[in-house]
């Protein structure tokens, strides 16, 4: 008998940790309403044998997968089951992305060329013929409408009239605004300077900033997402020089460049990670620390349905989003069973995806119409577009609801700006 | 981030102590690294089942008088009024069971055995007397291809006990598209292609079709209602001849719909639900526990006036080995490795009562651990981590889960 045994794993993403439990499959949102997909354990731990011997094993199905790393919150055994089946799709897939993966992938490129034009884009992308041409020549699905495009660019927004501010704050982050907030929706953003200045912290944004990448790793880019990775650590590391923690209002952002970069993309972030945060656990914190206070109007009343976006669950997070929310004084506020929403950012929007992208959902669309909130909050801006089409319920950044709620002049008086 | 309590472990003892206190009033926090053994369960909880010898016990109040000195058990006020308490408890979580603490009543396992337990949830197959079958002649209808639900074996268990069985099998053109990906023809998924397709009254009609009115009892797969009871109640009704489930093979859908309802009662009472993570370091000083460090929370501590241990076993993680330790994984507080020498650990007729099963975390007489050999005031264990019982020996798991969290639970709110 052998006197020592091995207590580490050290296999590759735990993948040996697997005990065959089948819990991933009870949570896996796609396994259940497209029986083809061959399900979390099969996809992951268990075919990744297979593939370490042959990568004739590789499975087209595995495209199939949300990366919603639900799985990997359901494993009792912390087996990363999620990143074993995306980091075999960037090993082994050998299928070149198609024009429209590129064109949803790269938020940045057509976000930068519609901006200028958004005018015109919004309303001619609603038109039912051009939706038909996208969902004939392109294969996006003709039920989607694509978030309008904001004319002014938060940038731009940011540059003309809050940058000159931001230097009489003592104390200062950077903002890693993401595509959506800078082509799509400026308002969340601007939203977030408010409550920033209300508390006196100054907003700055980063030297260079491209998309976080993860649309790219979802549609077979991973090369190019590692460029833009790239791009992002080395401006972030210059704010975090500067003694700024880097800020987002976004969850998937978040995760991607906190987590995928170093699990999925190799990127080199361990001197960065800890300094990126999401901006409502970043005031959490802070209204914990007693450094900051916020004061809400007394006439703010809001009936609010909290959904755990599949990140943010990843990340262990939504309790910082909803205590803060539950500060609001008069805040009527429900949790909703944390559920996918099923858009998974771009891939909800290819044809293929539709009608299993709203299956998934459907549980989740069930319960808001059930609770009747005001609105949805939630910290994935593509779980926005998702609920807000399928219910037609509005859903609003947690930052956005504090901002709406916040009683600016209290606020500064108490941070004693005034 | 303070919290009233923090509870660490989501399964059973945890979502029942979380709920007690949360019940109270109290602002309680639990944290859950990954999904807990319900998803194992048998859609039944067991009291005291046997005795040392194995025997099944028709009584489990009586014969709690009897265990040893170590059994968990002992640090009990009340077994009865906690036991009544528990029933209550899920039945406010809307889960609804027959079975009382003072006779037990037999389940019937997936593959054909009777086995003495305490609450089921309504429409699990029961019978309240193991020498006395209720039934002449049953129906065991499977659903086609599903192979998690071994039809022979439970077919011979119940022809063993005197009963004329007739195995019957009915499918849906959905459920045969779960087929495409053979391992993925679970109980759970089942359920979903059931619940999303809206295929309960489809269903009734097949095993109407194939069990007309000459059997007595007609037994299911339990592959209904993940979420709640609506569509296991629902084609109970439809069927025309009486018709009870039978638990499959894991994952459990009795297991997964109690795990959910309960976190769904806790989240409703206010409960704040830490999903996937994992408490790293307890901050101890003096004999007080502070707070607790996470995996995923780096930068905030979870602080509170009371912990609840409840992590579980060996199988949860709660409790692990290496050579020659036997440790417990989140705050390092102090293990009964019974004295035993490392070679004594585990018998080598893997049926004997394992000693290594009674191994758990050491309390005082009020559920309180230990750390260095000094009791930790405001740190308590329940559940299956807690040392002195073997729950595969005596059948007593789903009480020691349960009525240990609510004597934490009062301890606490005393």
């Amino acid at each position: 008998m052998a006197n020592e045994t091995q207590t580490q794993n050290v296999s590759v993403n735990n993948f040996e940790q697997c005990l065959k439990c089948s819990i991933c499959t009870v949570y896996c949102p796609v396994s259940a309403v497209s029986p083809e997909y061959p399900g979390p354990k099969q996809a992951g731990p268990d075919a990744e044998r297979y593939r370490l011997k042959n990568k004739e094993f590789f499975d087209d199905a595995l495209k199939m997968c949300l990366n919603c790393k639900r799985c990997e919150v359901a494993c009792p055994n912390d087996v990363h089951i999620g990143d074993i089946i995306q980091a075999a799709r960037i090993k082994y897939n050998t299928h070149r992305p198609k024009l429209r993966d590129m064109m949803l992938a790269n938020t940045d490129f057509v976000g930068t060329m519609a901006s200028p034009f958004a005018a015109i884009a919004n309303p001619i992308l609603k038109l039912k013929p051009m939706k038909a041409v996208l969902h004939g020549v392109m294969a996006i699905d003709k039920h989607r409408t694509f978030p309008d495009y904001s004319s002014r660019k938060f940038e731009s927004w940011f540059k003309k009239n809050a940058a000159s501010e931001q230097e009489k704050f003592n104390k200062h982050v950077s903002y890693f605004h993401g595509c959506y907030v800078n082509y799509n929706y400026p308002q969340l953003g601007m939203d977030f300077v408010k409550v920033m200045n209300a508390v006196g912290y100054g907003v700055h944004l980063l030297e260079k900033e491209k998309c976080c990448g993860v649309a790219l790793i979802a549609n077979g880019m991973p090369k190019q997402a590692k460029r833009q990775g790239e791009v992002n650590m080395t401006s972030m590391r210059k704010a975090i020089a500067k003694g700024h923690q880097v800020l987002t209002t976004s969850s998937t952002c978040t995760f991607t460049m906190r987590d995928e970069y170093d699990h999925l993309l190799g990127i080199d972030n361990h001197d960065v990670r800890d300094s990126i945060s999401l901006a409502t656990r970043f005031l959490f914190q802070l209204i914990e620390k007693g450094e900051i206070k916020l004061a809400f109007r007394e006439d703010y009343h809001k009936r609010v349905a909290y959904h755990s976006a599949c990140h943010m669950e990843r990340m262990g997070w939504a309790p910082y989003s909803t205590r803060l929310l539950r500060m609001i004084p008069d805040i009527d506020f429900v949790m909703l069973e944390s559920q996918c929403c099923g858009i998974s950012g771009t891939y909800g929007f290819k044809k293929e995806n539709y009608e299993r992208s709203q299956a998934i959902g459907k549980g989740l669309f069930d319960q808001i119409k059930e609770v009747t909130p005001d609105c949805v909050a939630t910290d994935c801006e593509t779980c926005k577009w998702q609920i807000e089409m399928s219910t037609g319920t509005p859903v609003m950044n947690p930052i956005s609801i504090i901002a709406e709620a916040l009683d600016v002049e209290t606020t500064r008086k108490l941070n004693k700006l005034d | 981030m303070k919290f009233d309590i923090i509870i660490i472990g989501g399964g059973l003892s945890g979502l029942t102590a979380g709920i007690a206190l949360a019940e109270a009033g109290k602002d309680v926090a639990l944290v859950s690294a990954g999904q807990s053994s319900l998803h194992f369960g048998s859609g039944s909880l067991d009291l005291l089942g046997c005795d040392e010898k194995g025997n099944d016990i028709y009584n489990p109040l009586d014969a709690i008088k009897e265990v040893n000195s170590k059994h968990p058990y002992n640090k009990l006020e009340n077994v009865s009024s906690l036991a009544g308490m528990a029933k209550q408890l899920l039945e406010r979580a809307g889960i609804a069971t027959t079975g009382n603490a003072t006779s037990n009543h037999w389940r019937i396992t997936p593959i054909g055995g009777l086995m003495p337990t305490w609450l089921s949830m309504e429409g699990m197959a029961t019978v309240e007397d193991p020498n006395q079958m209720p039934w002449r002649k049953v129906a065991l209808v499977n659903i086609v291809n599903y192979l998690d639900f071994p039809t022979k074996f439970l077919a011979a268990g119940l022809r063993d006990k005197g009963v004329e069985v007739d195995i019957k099998a009915v499918t849906l053109p959905e459920l045969q598209e779960l087929r495409k990906s053979p391992t993925e023809m679970r109980a759970t998924n089942i359920a979903k292609v059931i619940g999303n397709n809206d295929l309960t009254a489809k269903l009734a009609d097949q095993v109407n079709s194939v069990a007309g009115e000459d059997y007595d009892m007609v037994l299911l797969p339990a592959v209904l209602g993940m979420t709640n009871d609506k569509n296991s109640k629902h084609l109970l009704e439809l069927i025309k001849t009486p018709a009870q489930f039978v638990a499959t093979l894991p994952p459990s859908v009795p297991g997964v719909r109690m795990q959910t309802m309960l976190r769904r009662r806790f989240t409703a009472l206010g409960g704040t639900f830490f999903t996937g993570d994992q408490v790293t370091e307890g901050l101890f000083e003096d004999n007080i526990l502070k707070g607790v460090k996470t995996a995923k929370l780096d930068g905030t501590t979870l602080e509170s006036d009371n912990f609840i241990l409840a992590t579980g076993s060996f199988m949860s993680r709660g409790l692990r080995a290496d050579y020659n330790h036997v440790y417990e994984t989140a705050l390092g507080v102090d293990v009964d490795d019974l004295g035993l020498d490392r070679k004594t650990w585990a018998k080598i007729d893997v049926t004997d009562a394992q000693p290594y099963m009674e191994m758990g975390v050491k309390t005082d007489e009020n559920l309180r651990c230990m750390r260095n050999g000094t009791t930790i005031s405001n740190l308590y264990a329940a559940g299956s981590i807690l040392s002195g019982h073997n729950s595969i020996k005596r059948l007593d798991a789903g009480g020691v889960d349960m009525l240990t969290a609510l004597q934490a639970a009062n301890n606490i709110i005393k």
